[in-house]
């Protein structure tokens, strides 16, 4: 049972996967690219979630993807030209697929009825081509209708002779054109993969008519059972005047890989392959090519077949039957399946077992293994891996230089601790990082959605999509992304004729753009519409006493105000967004993973709010400076220079703050000493400026006493045991065990705001 | 549950005897203090503490408990006599308040007490900060022995605004 609950979660994490790479794939199709590359990736995804839905006994999901399935197999076929109609149906079906997947997953019944309209224009397309140009095009149509009724299957039964007969009188039509035989032999990994042959047996019945044996001869006795081994092999004969070796390949596409086929065109003069197998495949010239025998197995199979002969004397291969019992045994082990006489010498059979095509070989050899890993097991090792980073830099911070005199061993030793730490860091890191693909790959369906809910004509580009970031990361970026576009779209871009009527195009154009930037990631979302209207903002603001009556905030203020919790323009809130509602839990997710939102503004020009994110969660590059004796960090992705101070450089201003001129720049002065409520005992000259940069373009100088160094810490929480404190983001620990505190930055910045606007 | 409570009262029989209540007592000043012995981690000697700003007097800071931070309070400056002039001999004892661990600076740990819970008073009513943060009192061969409520010490620890 945990077995199966085990497979299914495996099935629907591959669905999810599945899905997402159609998003990805319909991007680049609906973008132009009409490829047969782009085509075949979305036939296998929607395939691979049918094979897995069939296996689970899904059927509403098979039975519409199998439907969609055909409608793709035309387009590739080129009967149907893959217009922008279908495309826009395509990716109805695809949201349908992943209604029934969510419905199979969640266990929740969806109308019977539900995706019928499509499938019904799935019909109509394939039928509207097909008829009029080839009478057969339309039949796998009426075909798939009828698709899950029971298919028969021709069942040979194992010890009974008669049977044996008959499937002699089907021989002659071996003679005919489109008589295929198939030899079909799984591996365990296609087992291992919840694939069931009997699916694509089902979808083989549905090309002809068909008959299926089952080669059971290898099956050994009770005692000698493996339950995990694989013993069962198949030969099928399919009948269709219009089969061709490419249809049937089709079928065993899911499986590539995980088993071996043998796919031939039965001509005339062949003896027929209803004898035993092994026998006659050598015999046929175009079956042990496919099989690509070794020579000297060949040869073997040739000798047996002379000494043997005449094969096809149904006389002689009843007195080659195997005793009943292993006909009884297949029975008893799998009574539904189709089975067949094993007539085939247990020693004959072996050629026939995986001797893989060299290029099959190869390929499975290049593809990508990958392992599944709960993300719990990755995050105990990068936790590790931060810790034995910083014992490593506390090692080598405490070698002075007596010791590095003395012990050149030990250092050459902690050299390459140093170096392989960094590198373990590194790969660890890699396990985790993602591109940020799988997020943006959502994005244009949304946007398609919120232009045709807002009538107006919006266009998405995105930049940098390979942007790697940790999973941990990722994960918490999809909803205040879908925030901030689902924001842009409905309150950033004007109307088609508003937007001609300012001198713009009528399409606005939102930019997802994502790009490493140091030690962080930025993620910026940017349109080119009306830009934040500030008047109505700070009304609202004053409204509802977020900003005092008495204030008057700078237009960046202005505009981070979108932010501010139970800000909301109401007169704007539409079904799809109001701004503000949403825009605080943007906020508040961003910082929930160390990050920060920055939005800016140019009126009738455009917004761009960014996105600052941390490259990951465990380890952070820091400046490690020193405040009225206590040690402090410093993110080194905010850190633009230090400066030594010098206490002429500082100006006050009216309301009492402290600024220093920075090449031209005044720069908002934060002497942390003071702002921690911390004795400094340095002299004023003495001190040190660090310049940082905010979210935004503004800067702001921390005054700090003394500056150690620059190191790697692990980021840990204080909130775990105490409570979040103003101006810190966390603690960390120093190689000397003693805790330092993460200066924030951004909130030093905020708070200073607060205090000088209240 | 039923079998936890079972083994509770089994050890309260065999270890403590019935009704009975195992104290860490501690002392500050000429002052004596408890806890339950059961919300008590481990007992360290005071080793410094990174302070925290904006914070009250009575928080010293943080810690680093085998890479957990945890914040350690100064009990003496939390009952409003002065923040503790600690020395190595000081103590500081990690406790568990609800999920949170915490540590108390406290000047010594005096012995391990089994009282009985008959024994437990009322804190007399009044609006000292002593009545505030004491669950009890208990008198133990004729001392004093304030109960200290963990959650009333370690509540209030940030300056707002």
């Amino acid at each position: 049972m945990s077995d199966l609950d085990d497979f299914k979660a495996t099935y629907f994490d591959e669905c999810s996967e599945l899905l997402t790479e159609l998003e990805e794939q319909f991007a680049a199709i609906e973008a132009g690219e009409r490829d047969a590359g782009r085509l075949n990736a979305v036939f296998r995804a929607i395939h691979s979630i049918k094979g897995g839905a069939g296996a689970f006994g899904f059927s509403a999901l098979v039975g519409f993807a199998h439907a969609y399935e055909t409608l793709l197999d035309y387009v590739r076929d080129g009967r149907i030209e893959m217009s922008d109609d279908v495309v826009t149906l395509c990716i109805r079906a695809n949201d349908i697929v992943a209604d029934h997947v969510k419905a199979a997953q969640t266990g929740e019944a969806l109308p019977a009825d539900y995706g019928m309209d499509e499938k019904a224009r799935f019909d109509a397309l394939a039928r509207g081509e097909s008829v009029a140009e080839d009478e057969e095009g339309g039949e796998p149509l009426e075909e798939f209708d009828i698709e899950f009724v029971p298919v028969m299957v021709h069942i040979e039964a194992a010890e009974d002779e008669t049977h044996e007969s008959d499937a002699f009188e089907a021989a002659p039509m071996a003679f005919e054109p489109g008589h295929w035989e198939i030899h079909f032999r799984p591996h365990q990994a296609l087992y291992a993969r919840a694939n069931d042959p009997l699916l694509l047996f089902r979808e083989l019945a549905a090309l002809g008519e068909m008959s299926v044996r089952a080669v059971i001869g290898e099956i050994p006795a009770l005692a000698d059972f493996e339950p995990f081994a694989v013993y069962c092999s198949w030969e099928i004969t399919l009948i269709s005047p219009s089969l061709t070796e490419a249809m049937i390949r089709e079928v065993f596409e899911f499986v590539d890989g995980d088993c071996d086929i043998a796919v031939a065109q039965l001509g005339g003069g062949l003896a027929p392959l209803d004898v035993a197998p092994a026998q006659s495949l050598p015999l046929e010239p175009g079956l042990s090519d496919l099989l690509a025998l070794a020579d000297d197995e060949v040869e073997a199979l040739l000798d047996f077949a002379l000494e043997s002969a005449p094969v096809a004397e149904p006389a002689e291969s009843v007195e080659e039957a195997p005793e009943p019992s292993f006909a009884a045994l297949a029975e008893t082990i799998k009574p539904s399946a189709p089975i067949a006489v094993a007539r085939v010498p247990v020693e004959a059979l072996k050629p026939a077992t995986p001797v893989p095509e060299s290029e099959d070989g190869e390929r499975r050899n290049v593809g990508v293994q990958s392992i599944r890993v709960d993300l719990d097991k990755v995050d105990r090792v990068v936790n590790m891996v931060g810790e034995l980073v910083i014992t490593q830099s506390m090692l080598t911070q405490q070698m002075d230089e007596t010791l590095r005199a003395r012990y050149t061993e030990l250092v050459r030793g902690l050299e390459v601790l140093a170096q392989t730490t960094r590198g373990l860091q590194d790969s660890v890191m890699a396990i985790r990082a993602q591109p940020v693909k799988s997020v943006f790959s959502r994005m244009p369906r949304l946007v398609r959605e919120l232009a045709q809910k807002t009538g107006k004509k919006i266009k998405l580009e995105t930049i940098g999509e390979n942007t790697e970031i940790d999973k941990t990361v990722i994960e918490q970026l999809s909803d205040p992304l879908t925030h901030m576009i689902r924001n842009s779209a409905d309150h950033g871009i004007e109307a088609p004729d508003l937007r001609t009527a300012r001198g713009k195009a009528d399409t606005g154009t939102i930019r997802l753009s994502a790009e490493q930037a140091g030690g962080n990631i930025l993620i910026i979302v940017e349109d080119d519409g009306g830009g934040i209207n500030r008047e109505r903002v700070l009304q609202v603001a004053r409204d509802k006493g977020i900003v005092a009556a008495d204030v008057n905030p700078s237009d960046e203020q202005i505009d981070q105000l979108i932010f501010a919790p139970g800000f909301s323009t109401a007169s704007e809130v539409s079904d799809i967004s109001g701004r503000g509602v949403g825009m605080d839990v943007v906020l508040s997710n961003i910082k929930k993973i160390g990050g920060s939102v920055h939005v800016r503004s140019w009126t009738g020009k455009g917004t761009r709010m960014t996105l600052r994110l941390p490259l990951t969660l465990a380890v952070l590059d820091v400046m490690l400076v020193k405040v009225g004796g206590s040690p402090y960090v410093v993110p080194l992705s905010s850190i633009v220079e230090t400066i030594q101070c010098s206490r002429a450089a500082f100006e006050r201003v009216p309301s009492g703050g402290k600024v220093l001129q920075v090449r031209g720049e005044y720069v908002q002065v934060i002497d942390l000493a003071e702002r921690f409520d911390m004795l400094t005992e340095t002299e004023a000259d003495n001190r040190f400026v660090v310049l940082c940069e905010a979210e935004g373009s503004h800067k702001v100088a921390l005054i700090v006493d003394d500056i150690i160094g620059q190191q790697q810490v692990v980021i840990k929480s204080l909130e775990e045991n105490f409570e979040r404190v103003d101006g810190i983001a966390g603690g960390t620990i120093l190689g000397d065990g003693n805790v330092a505190l993460i200066v924030d930055v951004q909130g030093l910045k905020t708070t200073i705001m607060h205090k000088t606007a209240a | 549950m039923e079998a936890l409570g079972l083994r509770d009262d089994l050890v309260d029989k065999t270890v403590a005897g019935h009704n009975t209540l195992q104290l860490i007592a501690f002392s500050i000043g000429e002052q004596t203090y408890g806890v339950e012995i059961t919300t008590v981690r481990e007992i360290r000697a005071w080793n410094g503490a990174t302070p925290l700003p904006n914070t009250r007097e009575f928080v010293r800071g943080v810690i680093n408990l085998r890479g957990t931070i945890v914040p350690i309070f100064d009990l003496r400056a939390r009952f409003g006599d002065g923040q503790t002039s600690p020395t190595k001999n000081h103590v500081v004892v990690v406790m568990s308040v609800g999920d949170k661990w915490v540590g108390i600076l406290v000047d010594a740990v005096s012995d391990i007490l089994t009282v009985s819970r008959d024994d437990i008073h009322n804190v007399p009513e009044g609006n000292s900060i002593d009545t505030e943060l004491l669950n009890g009192i208990v008198t133990h061969e004729s001392r004093m022995v304030g109960l200290i409520d963990l959650h009333a010490v370690v509540s209030g620890a940030k300056i707002d605004g």
